[in-house]
């Protein structure tokens, strides 16, 4: 294929890519670019050319050696629950824009620190874009079937690498804010991620069951290679102590690589993104890798005679089938994976660049003194032309250093130079006493040895025989060679430059962090990072600062930065959050470190804590101080939590407290109704009896026949006296418990009938039909004597209020589970729904006395609901089409 | 989520680290052909496989 009509095809995916990312960033925040999917499949920058061709080199050249790289984040996946999530908590709350950030906040906001880091991420990363830019470069040629040009200008593949170049400082900087999410590259990784996968799948399988036949015959032919059992076994405890070690390197690398940095914590929207990235990515990387091994060892047998490079394998195999469109497709994967990489790294390269080097040790006194936008333009030209310089000086690194060198053997020296940074990164979340000095030693140190036994022997050339260095150490010292440093002989050169250097990178970090005192920023930081969980809500608490700041001048500070109407936005939702007075004039710690993180993502925390620190006046805290105070906030918290259970428990209380009133008062008007009804009808009779008496007592010439009506009247109000003290009595001993009633099992049936029978003449009287099923036999559980009280009660009632012809009253018996149902039913004039529970109170009626006459007493129902009660059973009126409806239950069976 | 499951993808990453590593990955290590595989592939991407199936498990029982 002519170089012409490949670039034509680059140039088109790249605006096919370029598309997707400005949809995305136009789209905003909707479930298509802001999910966990996107999310995971975004991580999968891992996978840069070095898996896509990489991978199958080593497979093919060395065996398994190719799985290490992802066996390491397998192993240390699961734990991102814990690690990760804590890592991308204490980033959000202090608008961590690189790992740079992230390191150096930790150890008191250093800048120095923080440009060690940052040198040593440009050292590590510089060569693992070279290799990308290698990778493409040299498939490029291999599609094209062009060779490479000895003069860069006259090489296509400078042109690809200055068009990527320009692409990368275009997008990358689209936010003067280094913390604001991307979305648009975020969709873009995420569109190439499963590009990779699907045209890796299609080779593998091509190559499988197209080219051979299924997994078994490449296994036949592929066994009959020389090596071939070598070569697919670990082989042995050294090379497991190897394994081991490549493990180890990848397992920081997935944390440390600065583009996964950004990836998986500064691009990270939620939180729970985790959820599924925790098991979908080693999946990808499963598919990722599964089909290596056929690729390569097919590869290995198709080219057994032909000496070509293994790296290349996955396009050399459908160009021999003459498959140019899976040729092309495989480039395009590969070309994939390789601009993610690069993409990424480098804009997360250019942030830290520009924040925590160029601008707080050059730039800052000018930005200082200029307007926002003028400010804004300097910062995003200093980061565009940052990425545009890494991605060509990485070209130039990969035409003059790395042009020997397989794909995986640049990679790895990348691995061990940012494992480097491992002990203070994993110390700054799990060990508070890690200090600055300790951290700045470590990576020096350990960045040291590396350079000596990685770095420099690979510049010189591995391979170039003359190099007395590399061959008899430094000065001809024996122990001092610099892939056997003392005498260590038996491990490949990265697992012992990996294993030099981070022996003593650790044990430096933890000997200098427990010999000198840190001051007490550092400390402060170090209990904000290691206890996030308890921070994460109102982290400014958590900032120890003591001084004198006039929030006017923070202000001006800021607006100079973000603005005049972000400035206000921002410091009125502090004021919101903190309950601050908008007319206070002095800043406190919190608002200090409100305006630092806001300045963070546009300059970096080196710079915004400076910047800061130059408007207002800082008095020196002590180490215990800032102790005691962190002490204080978190038991503030505590107690703060404690009072505000109190208070709620107590609102509660009050709550209850009030009803039970309510309900005392309700009872007392209930009581005095009660005594004045009581006493009214009591009153009633006696009246009727002291006229009667009187005018007996008065008169002595009545006739015989009144008088008698007289002595009449008194015996049968006498009476009527008498049943209402009963019933009074009889209401009185159940509610206060000093009745009891004596259950026996009976045949209700029996029982009703026994009720029925002394109103029968009632009945007649008033015309009543009684409609009543007395074949039946029902046994229960209760006191005869008092249901045939309940059950004469309620009749006696229905035949009250039944209309004076056609009056019919209907009982039925109903057999539950537990329970017999008694219903009453009659053709009266029934009961208002909203008094269905009212009938049951004793002297309902006297509330509607005015309105009707009453008729009753106005205690049998609430006897029979305290009877029925103490059966266990229940008592309710029901609606019913015509007239009243009153139900009661009876236990089957003791209980 | 609560600590208790979280601890469960703990136990997980200690348990992977051991089956990917010395002594535990020496037990299987042979080039013998097992579906089409040495069998030492297969070994690794069969744990690769479980870890994927453990977690995923774990997370979407728990994860709150």
């Amino acid at each position: 294929m002519s170089s012409i009509v490949l670039i034509f095809i680059l140039l088109g995916y790249l605006g096919f890519l370029f598309y997707i990312a400005h949809w995305a960033e136009k789209k905003g925040n909707i479930k298509w670019t802001n999910n966990s999917y996107i999310f995971t499949l975004s991580l999968a920058v891992y996978c840069t050319a070095w898996t896509y061709y990489g991978s199958i080199g080593v497979a093919a050249n060395s065996g398994l050696n190719y799985l290490p790289i992802y066996i390491g984040p397998i192993i240390i996946i699961p734990a991102w629950i814990i690690i990760l999530r804590k890592i991308i908590r204490i980033s959000k709350i202090n608008k961590i824009a690189s790992i740079a950030d992230f390191i150096s906040l930790r150890y008191g906001n250093s800048r120095f620190l923080g440009a060690i880091v940052t040198l040593v991420c440009v050292f590590g990363i510089l060569p693992y874009i070279a290799l990308q830019l290698k990778a493409i470069s040299e498939t490029f040629h291999i599609v094209t079937m062009t060779s490479p040009n000895s003069l860069v200008f006259n090489d296509t593949t400078t042109y690809v690498a200055v068009a990527l170049a320009l692409f990368a400082s275009y997008y990358g900087t689209r936010y003067v804010d280094a913390s604001e999410k991307r979305k648009g590259i975020v969709m873009a990784v995420a569109m190439e991620s499963i590009l990779k996968l699907v045209f890796f799948i299609g080779i593998g399988v091509y190559v499988t069951f197209f080219v051979f036949e299924g997994f078994n015959d490449i296994y036949n032919q592929a066994s009959q290679l020389v090596n071939f059992k070598e070569k697919n076994r670990i082989g042995g405890i050294t090379q497991g102590i190897n394994w081991f070690f490549l493990c180890m390197v990848s397992l920081f690398a997935i944390f440390l690589l600065p583009r996964q940095f950004h990836m998986s914590v500064v691009e990270n929207n939620r939180e729970k993104h985790l959820k599924t990235a925790i098991w979908l990515f080693p999946l990808y990387l499963l598919i990722f890798n599964f089909f290596v091994y056929p690729i390569a060892w097919g590869g290995n047998v198709l080219f057994k005679d032909t000496p070509v490079n293994a790296d290349t394998y996955s396009l050399l195999i459908p160009q021999l089938f003459n498959n140019e469109f899976l040729t092309v497709m495989v480039f395009l994967g590969g070309f994939s994976a390789a601009i993610s990489m690069i993409v990424v790294s480098s804009i997360s390269l250019s942030t830290m660049l520009s924040n925590n080097l160029l601008i707080p040790y050059t730039f800052l006194g000018k930005l200082n003194n200029q307007e926002q936008i003028t400010n804004n333009k300097k910062i995003v030209n200093i980061r565009k032309i940052g990425i545009f310089s890494l991605i060509i000086t990485a070209y130039f690194i990969y035409r003059f250093f790395a042009l020997d060198y397989n794909l995986v053997s640049i990679g790895l020296i990348s691995f061990v130079i940012i494992a480097q940074l491992a002990p203070s990164f994993f110390g700054a979340i799990f060990w508070r006493r890690g200090s600055r000095l300790g951290a700045i030693w470590s990576i020096l140190i350990g960045f040291s040895i590396c350079m000596y036994t990685l770095l420099v022997p690979y510049a010189i050339g591995i391979t170039n025989t003359a190099s007395t260095f590399v061959n008899e150490g430094l000065f001809q010292i024996e122990l001092l060679k610099p892939f056997q440093l003392f005498g260590l002989n038996y491990l490949d050169p990265v697992p012992h430059a990996l294993f030099w250097s981070l022996l003593f990178n650790t044990f430096i970090y933890f000997a200098v962090s427990v010999s000198f005192k840190g001051n007490y920023r550092e400390r402060n930081y170090a209990e904000m990072y290691v206890d996030i969980d308890k921070y994460s809500t109102n982290h400014e608490n958590a900032f120890v600062w003591k001084g004198t700041a006039y929030i006017s001048d923070i202000k001006k500070v800021l607006v100079r930065f973000l603005g005049e109407e972000r400035t206000k936005r921002a410091l009125k939702i502090f004021n919101a959050k903190y309950n601050v007075d908008s007319n206070e004039e002095l800043a406190d710690a919190r608002l200090v470190k409100f305006a630092e993180n806001l300045l963070t993502g546009h300059i970096g925390t080196a710079s915004a804590r400076i910047l800061i620190s130059s408007v207002v006046k800082e008095e020196k805290v002590t180490l215990p101080e800032v102790l005691k105070i962190l002490e204080e906030s978190k038991e503030n918290i505590i107690i703060n939590k404690k009072l505000i259970e109190t208070s709620n428990e107590l609102k509660k209380i009050s709550s209850q407290l009030k009803n039970a009133n309510e309900n005392l008062v309700a009872k007392d008007k209930q009581k005095d109704e009660f005594l004045d009804t009581v006493t009214h009808e009591l009153r009633t009779p006696i009246t009727a009896i002291r006229a009667a008496s009187e005018i007996l007592h008065d008169d002595d010439e009545i006739p015989e026949e009144l008088k008698k009506q007289f002595l009449q009247n008194i015996i049968s109000e006498s009476d009527r006296l008498n049943r209402l003290i009963d019933k009074i009595l009889d209401l009185e001993k159940f509610e206060t418990g000093k009745q009891t009633i004596n259950p026996t099992l009976n045949n209700l049936i029996e029982t009703i009938k026994k009720s029925v029978e002394p109103l029968q003449h009632l009945i007649k009287n008033k015309n009543i039909a009684i409609k009543f099923d007395s074949s039946a036999e029902i046994i229960c559980f209760y006191d005869e004597d008092r249901i045939v009280q309940v059950v004469t009660n309620l009749i006696s009632n229905s035949i009250k209020f039944c209309p004076e012809t056609n009056g019919k009253i209907t009982i039925k018996c109903k057999v539950e589970k537990d329970f017999v149902k008694t219903s009453v039913i009659d053709n009266g004039k029934g009961i208002n729904a909203a008094d269905f529970e009212a009938i049951f109170e004793k002297f309902y009626q006297s509330t509607n006395q005015n309105i009707k006459k009453p008729v009753g007493s106005g205690l049998g129902l609430a006897i029979c609901k305290q009877i029925i009660e103490h059966h266990k059973g229940e008592i309710w009126a029901k609606e019913s089409k015509k007239g009243a409806c009153i139900v009661f239950t009876l236990p089957k069976k003791e209980e | 989520m609560k600590k208790r499951h979280q601890q469960k993808l703990i136990v997980l990453s200690i348990g992977l680290l051991i089956a990917f590593n010395l002594p535990i990955l020496l037990l299987f290590d042979s080039s013998v052909p097992f579906l089409g595989f040495p069998v030492i592939y297969i070994y690794i991407f069969s744990i690769w496989i479980f870890s994927v199936l453990v977690s995923m498990l774990v997370v979407n029982r728990y994860y709150e």
